[in-house]
Protein backbone atom coordinates (compact mmCIF):
# COMPACT_ATOMS: atom_id res chain seq x y z
CA UNK A 1 0.00 0.00 0.00
CA UNK A 2 1.10 3.27 -1.15
CA UNK A 3 2.18 6.01 2.05
CA UNK A 4 0.83 9.25 1.30
CA UNK A 5 3.24 12.72 2.26
CA UNK A 6 -0.24 13.25 4.35
CA UNK A 7 0.38 10.14 6.46
CA UNK A 8 3.75 10.94 6.84
CA UNK A 9 3.17 14.16 7.92
CA UNK A 10 0.52 13.29 9.72
CA UNK A 11 2.80 10.39 11.79
CA UNK A 12 5.36 13.22 12.27
CA UNK A 13 3.01 15.68 13.96
CA UNK A 14 1.52 12.95 15.73
CA UNK A 15 5.30 12.20 17.33
CA UNK A 16 6.13 15.74 17.92
CA UNK A 17 2.95 16.86 19.84
CA UNK A 18 3.69 13.74 22.35
CA UNK A 19 6.64 14.33 22.72
CA UNK A 20 6.03 18.31 23.43
CA UNK A 21 3.32 17.62 25.86
CA UNK A 22 5.65 14.60 27.31
CA UNK A 23 7.46 18.20 29.45
CA UNK A 24 3.51 17.53 31.52
CA UNK A 25 5.83 14.91 33.16
CA UNK A 26 9.07 16.35 33.58
CA UNK A 27 11.97 17.89 31.67
CA UNK A 28 12.98 14.67 29.49
CA UNK A 29 15.17 13.83 26.46
CA UNK A 30 11.87 13.42 24.03
CA UNK A 31 10.97 17.01 25.20
CA UNK A 32 14.45 18.25 24.76
CA UNK A 33 15.25 16.70 20.84
CA UNK A 34 11.62 17.92 19.55
CA UNK A 35 12.63 21.23 20.95
CA UNK A 36 15.60 21.88 19.55
CA UNK A 37 14.56 20.36 16.24
CA UNK A 38 12.04 22.86 16.29
CA UNK A 39 14.33 25.63 16.55
CA UNK A 40 16.67 24.16 14.05
CA UNK A 41 13.62 23.86 11.70
CA UNK A 42 12.32 27.36 12.88
CA UNK A 43 16.17 29.15 11.82
CA UNK A 44 16.57 27.14 8.23
CA UNK A 45 12.76 28.08 7.43
CA UNK A 46 13.65 31.32 8.45
CA UNK A 47 16.81 31.80 6.47
CA UNK A 48 15.19 30.48 3.27
CA UNK A 49 11.84 32.70 3.72
CA UNK A 50 15.04 35.56 4.00
CA UNK A 51 16.30 34.03 0.54
CA UNK A 52 13.84 33.60 -1.14
CA UNK A 53 11.66 37.18 -0.55
CA UNK A 54 14.47 39.54 0.38
CA UNK A 55 18.06 38.47 -0.92
CA UNK A 56 16.82 36.94 -4.06
CA UNK A 57 14.16 39.63 -5.30
CA UNK A 58 15.74 42.84 -4.15
CA UNK A 59 19.26 42.19 -3.84
CA UNK A 60 20.90 39.06 -5.66
CA UNK A 61 18.37 39.25 -9.10
CA UNK A 62 18.13 43.14 -9.53
CA UNK A 63 21.75 42.50 -9.51
CA UNK A 64 22.27 40.69 -11.94
CA UNK A 65 19.27 41.62 -14.50
CA UNK A 66 19.22 45.41 -13.49
CA UNK A 67 20.17 48.71 -15.33
CA UNK A 68 23.56 50.23 -14.13
CA UNK A 69 21.98 53.17 -12.44
CA UNK A 70 19.56 49.98 -10.72
CA UNK A 71 23.07 48.46 -10.04
CA UNK A 72 24.51 51.24 -8.84
CA UNK A 73 22.00 52.24 -6.21
CA UNK A 74 21.68 48.38 -5.02
CA UNK A 75 26.02 49.02 -4.28
CA UNK A 76 25.10 50.71 -0.86
CA UNK A 77 22.83 47.78 0.37
CA UNK A 78 25.46 45.94 -1.40
CA UNK A 79 28.08 47.33 0.81
CA UNK A 80 26.54 47.24 3.77
CA UNK A 81 25.60 44.00 3.79
CA UNK A 82 28.61 42.68 3.44
CA UNK A 83 29.90 44.53 5.97
CA UNK A 84 27.11 43.05 8.12
CA UNK A 85 28.79 39.79 7.37
CA UNK A 86 32.03 40.80 8.61
CA UNK A 87 30.03 40.17 12.10
CA UNK A 88 31.10 36.63 11.75
CA UNK A 89 34.17 37.26 12.87
CA UNK A 90 35.12 38.71 15.85
CA UNK A 91 38.57 40.33 14.74
CA UNK A 92 36.47 42.39 11.79
CA UNK A 93 33.55 43.20 13.80
CA UNK A 94 34.06 46.19 14.22
CA UNK A 95 33.88 46.94 10.89
CA UNK A 96 30.39 46.03 11.00
CA UNK A 97 29.45 49.22 13.00
CA UNK A 98 28.09 51.20 9.69
CA UNK A 99 25.78 48.63 8.95
CA UNK A 100 25.03 48.24 12.30
CA UNK A 101 24.08 52.09 12.82
CA UNK A 102 22.09 52.06 9.66
CA UNK A 103 19.45 49.68 11.22
CA UNK A 104 19.98 51.12 14.09
CA UNK A 105 19.11 54.68 12.51
CA UNK A 106 16.49 53.07 10.81
CA UNK A 107 14.83 51.00 13.34
CA UNK A 108 14.83 53.95 16.32
CA UNK A 109 12.92 56.68 13.42
CA UNK A 110 10.49 53.40 12.70
CA UNK A 111 10.12 53.05 16.35
CA UNK A 112 9.93 56.96 17.52
CA UNK A 113 7.07 57.29 14.15
CA UNK A 114 5.42 54.42 15.17
CA UNK A 115 4.73 55.20 19.10
CA UNK A 116 3.99 58.73 17.83
CA UNK A 117 1.88 58.02 15.40
CA UNK A 118 0.37 54.44 16.13
CA UNK A 119 0.08 55.17 20.16
CA UNK A 120 0.87 58.13 21.72
CA UNK A 121 -1.96 60.34 19.63
CA UNK A 122 -4.30 57.96 18.83
CA UNK A 123 -4.69 56.90 22.93
CA UNK A 124 -4.30 60.50 23.73
CA UNK A 125 -7.48 61.45 21.77
CA UNK A 126 -9.33 58.60 23.22
CA UNK A 127 -8.92 59.63 26.58
CA UNK A 128 -10.15 63.35 25.74
CA UNK A 129 -13.35 61.84 23.64
CA UNK A 130 -15.01 60.48 26.74
CA UNK A 131 -15.42 64.13 27.05
CA UNK A 132 -16.95 65.45 24.79
CA UNK A 133 -20.31 65.24 24.45
CA UNK A 134 -21.03 65.74 20.90
CA UNK A 135 -19.26 62.49 20.68
CA UNK A 136 -21.44 60.54 22.78
CA UNK A 137 -24.39 61.99 21.54
CA UNK A 138 -23.48 60.90 17.84
CA UNK A 139 -22.70 57.41 19.52
CA UNK A 140 -26.00 58.04 20.88
CA UNK A 141 -24.87 57.22 24.45
CA UNK A 142 -25.43 58.27 27.81
CA UNK A 143 -23.49 61.48 28.09
CA UNK A 144 -23.43 60.73 32.34
CA UNK A 145 -22.02 57.34 31.68
CA UNK A 146 -19.50 58.13 29.24
CA UNK A 147 -18.36 61.01 31.85
CA UNK A 148 -18.17 58.19 34.46
CA UNK A 149 -16.47 55.60 32.68
CA UNK A 150 -13.95 58.17 31.03
CA UNK A 151 -13.03 59.55 34.28
CA UNK A 152 -12.55 55.78 35.69
CA UNK A 153 -10.58 55.18 32.40
CA UNK A 154 -8.49 58.53 32.86
CA UNK A 155 -7.88 58.35 36.68
CA UNK A 156 -6.41 54.28 35.60
CA UNK A 157 -4.04 55.71 32.76
CA UNK A 158 -2.90 58.42 35.53
CA UNK A 159 -2.45 56.05 38.30
CA UNK A 160 -0.82 53.47 36.04
CA UNK A 161 2.03 55.98 35.01
CA UNK A 162 2.33 57.27 39.04
CA UNK A 163 2.65 53.34 39.52
CA UNK A 164 6.24 53.78 37.68
CA UNK A 165 7.53 56.91 38.83
CA UNK A 166 10.38 56.44 41.49
CA UNK A 167 11.54 59.63 41.84
CA UNK A 168 11.64 60.48 45.61
CA UNK A 169 13.12 62.71 48.81
CA UNK A 170 15.12 61.01 51.37
CA UNK A 171 13.49 61.98 54.72
CA UNK A 172 15.53 63.89 56.96
CA UNK A 173 13.73 62.24 60.24
CA UNK A 174 14.94 58.14 59.71
CA UNK A 175 16.85 58.63 56.55
CA UNK A 176 14.57 56.42 54.59
CA UNK A 177 13.38 56.96 51.19
CA UNK A 178 10.06 57.33 50.28
CA UNK A 179 7.95 58.88 47.20
CA UNK A 180 5.16 61.84 48.61
CA UNK A 181 2.51 60.52 50.05
CA UNK A 182 0.22 61.90 47.25
CA UNK A 183 2.30 59.62 44.63
CA UNK A 184 2.31 56.72 46.91
CA UNK A 185 -1.60 56.80 47.12
CA UNK A 186 -1.89 56.81 43.45
CA UNK A 187 0.76 54.19 42.55
CA UNK A 188 -1.77 52.15 45.11
CA UNK A 189 -4.22 52.83 42.80
CA UNK A 190 -2.36 52.21 40.04
CA UNK A 191 -0.76 49.02 40.92
CA UNK A 192 -4.79 47.89 41.08
CA UNK A 193 -5.51 48.96 37.74
CA UNK A 194 -2.33 47.05 36.78
CA UNK A 195 -3.00 43.89 38.31
CA UNK A 196 -6.92 43.87 36.73
CA UNK A 197 -4.95 44.87 33.04
CA UNK A 198 -2.46 41.63 33.70
CA UNK A 199 -5.53 39.39 34.52
CA UNK A 200 -7.46 39.99 31.75
CA UNK A 201 -4.19 39.32 29.43
CA UNK A 202 -3.98 36.13 31.56
CA UNK A 203 -7.10 35.33 30.82
CA UNK A 204 -7.13 35.83 26.87
CA UNK A 205 -3.51 34.17 26.96
CA UNK A 206 -5.17 31.14 28.71
CA UNK A 207 -7.67 30.98 26.72
CA UNK A 208 -5.78 30.65 23.74
CA UNK A 209 -3.81 28.20 25.31
CA UNK A 210 -6.28 25.93 26.39
CA UNK A 211 -8.02 25.99 23.33
CA UNK A 212 -4.34 25.55 21.32
CA UNK A 213 -4.39 21.83 24.44
CA UNK A 214 -7.93 21.05 23.35
CA UNK A 215 -7.36 21.20 19.39
CA UNK A 216 -3.88 19.52 19.69
CA UNK A 217 -5.83 16.39 22.11
CA UNK A 218 -8.70 16.15 19.24
CA UNK A 219 -5.59 15.61 16.51
CA UNK A 220 -4.12 13.08 18.75
CA UNK A 221 -7.35 11.45 19.21
CA UNK A 222 -8.33 11.37 15.80
CA UNK A 223 -4.96 9.92 14.44
CA UNK A 224 -5.52 7.22 16.80
CA UNK A 225 -8.62 6.46 15.74
CA UNK A 226 -7.51 6.83 12.47
CA UNK A 227 -5.28 3.92 12.73
CA UNK A 228 -7.32 1.71 14.85
CA UNK A 229 -10.64 2.75 12.60
CA UNK A 230 -13.73 3.48 13.79
CA UNK A 231 -14.61 2.28 17.98
CA UNK B 1 34.68 54.42 12.27
CA UNK B 2 33.03 55.36 15.57
CA UNK B 3 32.41 58.69 13.69
CA UNK B 4 31.44 57.53 10.67
CA UNK B 5 28.86 55.29 12.34
CA UNK B 6 27.56 57.71 14.50
CA UNK B 7 27.29 60.07 11.48
CA UNK B 8 25.05 57.67 9.43
CA UNK B 9 22.89 56.65 12.42
CA UNK B 10 21.76 60.16 13.02
CA UNK B 11 21.56 61.10 9.73
CA UNK B 12 19.29 57.52 8.18
CA UNK B 13 17.66 58.01 11.32
CA UNK B 14 16.17 61.87 11.01
CA UNK B 15 15.69 61.28 7.15
CA UNK B 16 13.49 58.14 8.15
CA UNK B 17 12.06 60.08 10.88
CA UNK B 18 11.09 63.22 8.23
CA UNK B 19 9.53 60.94 5.70
CA UNK B 20 6.86 60.64 8.33
CA UNK B 21 6.44 64.09 8.85
CA UNK B 22 7.26 65.14 5.06
CA UNK B 23 5.08 63.53 1.79
CA UNK B 24 8.42 65.26 -0.44
CA UNK B 25 10.65 62.70 1.58
CA UNK B 26 8.63 59.52 1.29
CA UNK B 27 10.30 58.27 -2.16
CA UNK B 28 14.03 58.55 -0.47
CA UNK B 29 12.06 56.79 2.72
CA UNK B 30 10.90 53.78 1.16
CA UNK B 31 14.61 53.99 -0.80
CA UNK B 32 16.15 54.01 2.78
CA UNK B 33 14.13 51.57 4.25
CA UNK B 34 14.14 48.95 1.07
CA UNK B 35 17.70 48.89 1.58
CA UNK B 36 17.35 48.49 5.25
CA UNK B 37 15.57 45.35 4.60
CA UNK B 38 18.48 43.96 2.69
CA UNK B 39 20.61 44.51 5.29
CA UNK B 40 18.11 42.75 7.96
CA UNK B 41 17.85 40.00 5.71
CA UNK B 42 21.61 39.41 5.63
CA UNK B 43 21.98 39.81 9.28
CA UNK B 44 19.20 37.18 9.60
CA UNK B 45 22.02 34.64 8.07
CA UNK B 46 24.60 35.96 10.93
CA UNK B 47 22.05 35.35 13.41
CA UNK B 48 21.59 31.34 12.17
CA UNK B 49 25.37 31.31 11.82
CA UNK B 50 25.62 32.07 15.19
CA UNK B 51 23.27 29.60 16.23
CA UNK B 52 25.14 27.02 14.36
CA UNK B 53 28.73 27.91 15.36
CA UNK B 54 27.16 27.95 19.31
CA UNK B 55 25.95 24.88 19.09
CA UNK B 56 29.06 23.74 16.72
CA UNK B 57 31.25 24.53 19.84
CA UNK B 58 28.99 22.57 21.97
CA UNK B 59 29.49 19.65 19.90
CA UNK B 60 33.15 19.96 19.49
CA UNK B 61 33.57 20.44 23.41
CA UNK B 62 31.34 17.41 24.16
CA UNK B 63 29.53 19.33 26.45
CA UNK B 64 26.61 18.09 28.59
CA UNK B 65 23.35 17.86 26.16
CA UNK B 66 25.38 18.50 23.07
CA UNK B 67 24.04 15.44 21.63
CA UNK B 68 20.56 17.65 21.43
CA UNK B 69 22.73 20.26 19.08
CA UNK B 70 23.41 17.48 16.80
CA UNK B 71 19.41 17.41 16.29
CA UNK B 72 19.71 21.92 15.99
CA UNK B 73 22.13 21.77 12.90
CA UNK B 74 20.55 19.02 11.08
CA UNK B 75 17.24 20.49 11.26
CA UNK B 76 18.78 23.68 10.24
CA UNK B 77 21.19 22.56 7.33
CA UNK B 78 18.43 20.09 6.17
CA UNK B 79 15.71 22.53 6.00
CA UNK B 80 17.63 25.55 4.50
CA UNK B 81 18.62 23.02 1.52
CA UNK B 82 14.81 21.70 1.22
CA UNK B 83 14.29 25.52 1.29
CA UNK B 84 16.61 26.61 -1.28
CA UNK B 85 15.76 23.36 -3.77
CA UNK B 86 12.40 24.43 -4.48
CA UNK B 87 10.85 27.92 -2.82
CA UNK B 88 8.87 28.22 0.21
CA UNK B 89 5.30 27.30 -1.25
CA UNK B 90 7.07 24.42 -2.16
CA UNK B 91 6.03 20.81 -1.04
CA UNK B 92 9.39 20.10 1.07
CA UNK B 93 9.04 23.46 3.01
CA UNK B 94 4.92 23.10 3.31
CA UNK B 95 5.90 19.76 4.50
CA UNK B 96 7.96 20.84 7.33
CA UNK B 97 6.14 23.56 8.26
CA UNK B 98 2.70 21.49 8.75
CA UNK B 99 4.42 18.17 10.16
CA UNK B 100 7.01 19.94 12.79
CA UNK B 101 6.63 23.56 13.11
CA UNK B 102 2.88 24.08 13.39
CA UNK B 103 2.58 21.00 16.14
CA UNK B 104 5.27 21.81 17.81
CA UNK B 105 4.20 25.73 18.28
CA UNK B 106 0.35 24.13 19.25
CA UNK B 107 1.98 21.74 21.60
CA UNK B 108 4.32 24.37 23.34
CA UNK B 109 1.16 26.76 23.62
CA UNK B 110 -0.72 23.56 25.28
CA UNK B 111 2.11 22.91 27.31
CA UNK B 112 1.75 26.77 28.15
CA UNK B 113 -2.02 26.01 29.55
CA UNK B 114 -0.70 23.62 32.23
CA UNK B 115 2.08 25.88 33.02
CA UNK B 116 -0.16 29.01 33.31
CA UNK B 117 -2.51 27.10 35.38
CA UNK B 118 0.03 25.91 38.23
CA UNK B 119 1.81 29.45 38.75
CA UNK B 120 -1.29 30.94 39.07
CA UNK B 121 -2.07 28.41 41.88
CA UNK B 122 1.58 29.25 43.07
CA UNK B 123 1.10 33.20 42.77
CA UNK B 124 -1.95 32.65 45.58
CA UNK B 125 0.09 30.72 47.62
CA UNK B 126 3.68 32.21 47.67
CA UNK B 127 2.70 35.86 47.25
CA UNK B 128 -0.43 36.52 48.53
CA UNK B 129 0.00 40.43 48.34
CA UNK B 130 -3.33 42.95 47.42
CA UNK B 131 -1.87 43.35 44.04
CA UNK B 132 -1.61 39.11 43.07
CA UNK B 133 -5.16 38.70 44.92
CA UNK B 134 -6.48 41.67 42.75
CA UNK B 135 -4.84 39.59 39.72
CA UNK B 136 -6.00 36.23 40.16
CA UNK B 137 -10.20 37.77 41.40
CA UNK B 138 -10.13 39.41 37.57
CA UNK B 139 -8.62 36.14 35.93
CA UNK B 140 -11.55 34.45 37.54
CA UNK B 141 -14.29 37.15 36.38
CA UNK B 142 -12.89 37.02 33.21
CA UNK B 143 -12.81 33.46 33.18
CA UNK B 144 -16.15 33.03 34.38
CA UNK B 145 -17.75 35.52 32.16
CA UNK B 146 -16.08 33.65 28.88
CA UNK B 147 -17.59 29.99 29.91
CA UNK B 148 -19.71 28.66 28.47
CA UNK B 149 -21.73 26.32 31.14
CA UNK B 150 -24.46 23.45 30.34
CA UNK B 151 -26.81 25.86 32.13
CA UNK B 152 -25.89 28.73 29.76
CA UNK B 153 -23.91 31.99 30.61
CA UNK B 154 -23.16 33.02 34.32
CA UNK B 155 -25.45 35.50 35.01
CA UNK B 156 -24.17 39.22 36.27
CA UNK B 157 -20.74 38.11 35.60
CA UNK B 158 -21.32 37.45 32.10
CA UNK B 159 -23.67 40.01 31.13
CA UNK B 160 -22.38 42.78 33.00
CA UNK B 161 -18.97 42.23 35.39
CA UNK B 162 -16.93 40.89 32.54
CA UNK B 163 -17.87 43.30 30.12
CA UNK B 164 -17.57 46.18 32.82
CA UNK B 165 -13.75 45.25 34.00
CA UNK B 166 -12.77 44.57 30.28
CA UNK B 167 -13.94 47.89 28.97
CA UNK B 168 -13.33 50.39 31.54
CA UNK B 169 -10.97 49.08 34.32
CA UNK B 170 -8.67 47.01 32.16
CA UNK B 171 -8.73 50.19 29.23
CA UNK B 172 -7.44 52.45 31.78
CA UNK B 173 -4.64 50.06 33.14
CA UNK B 174 -3.81 49.03 29.80
CA UNK B 175 -3.99 52.66 28.36
CA UNK B 176 -1.39 54.19 31.58
CA UNK B 177 0.92 50.84 30.06
CA UNK B 178 1.21 51.81 26.85
CA UNK B 179 1.06 55.27 27.22
CA UNK B 180 4.34 54.51 29.31
CA UNK B 181 5.41 51.85 26.57
CA UNK B 182 5.01 54.46 24.07
CA UNK B 183 7.21 57.46 26.21
CA UNK B 184 9.88 55.18 27.29
CA UNK B 185 10.39 54.29 23.62
CA UNK B 186 10.21 58.26 22.13
CA UNK B 187 12.75 59.23 25.30
CA UNK B 188 15.33 56.11 24.46
CA UNK B 189 15.13 56.88 20.50
CA UNK B 190 15.44 60.28 20.79
CA UNK B 191 18.98 59.23 22.99
CA UNK B 192 20.09 57.28 19.71
CA UNK B 193 19.16 60.15 17.55
CA UNK B 194 20.96 62.50 19.14
CA UNK B 195 23.99 60.19 19.60
CA UNK B 196 23.63 59.54 23.48
CA UNK B 197 23.23 56.02 23.31
CA UNK B 198 25.11 54.76 20.62
CA UNK B 199 24.25 50.74 20.80
CA UNK B 200 25.75 49.92 17.32
CA UNK B 201 29.17 50.12 18.78
CA UNK B 202 29.86 53.22 18.37
CA UNK B 203 31.22 53.55 21.23
CA UNK B 204 28.99 53.90 24.47
CA UNK B 205 28.40 56.99 26.84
Amino acid sequence: MPVSLDFIGGVIGFAFTIMILSYLIGDNPLYRIASYTFVGVSAGYIATIAYWHVLLPKLILPFISGGSSERLLLGVPLLFSTLVLMKISPRLTRLASPAMAYLVGVGTALAIGGALSGTLVPQFFSLINAFDADIATARNANFLEELVEGGIILAGAISTLVYFHYGAKKHSEDGAVKRMGLIELLAWVGSIFIAITLGVIFAGVFSAAVTALIERVHVVLLFIFSLIGPV
Amino acid sequence: MRALAVLIAVSVGLVTLAGYFLPVQVPFLNLILSWALIMAGTATFIGVFNLISMHGLKITRREKGSGYSVFLILAVFSTFALGLSSSPTGVPLTFLFNAIILPTQTSLMAVLAITLLYSAIRLLRYRPTMMSIVFLISVIVILLGYVTLPFGDVPIISTWIRPWVMQVLAVGGARGLLLGIALGTLVTGLRVLFAVDRPYGGGNK
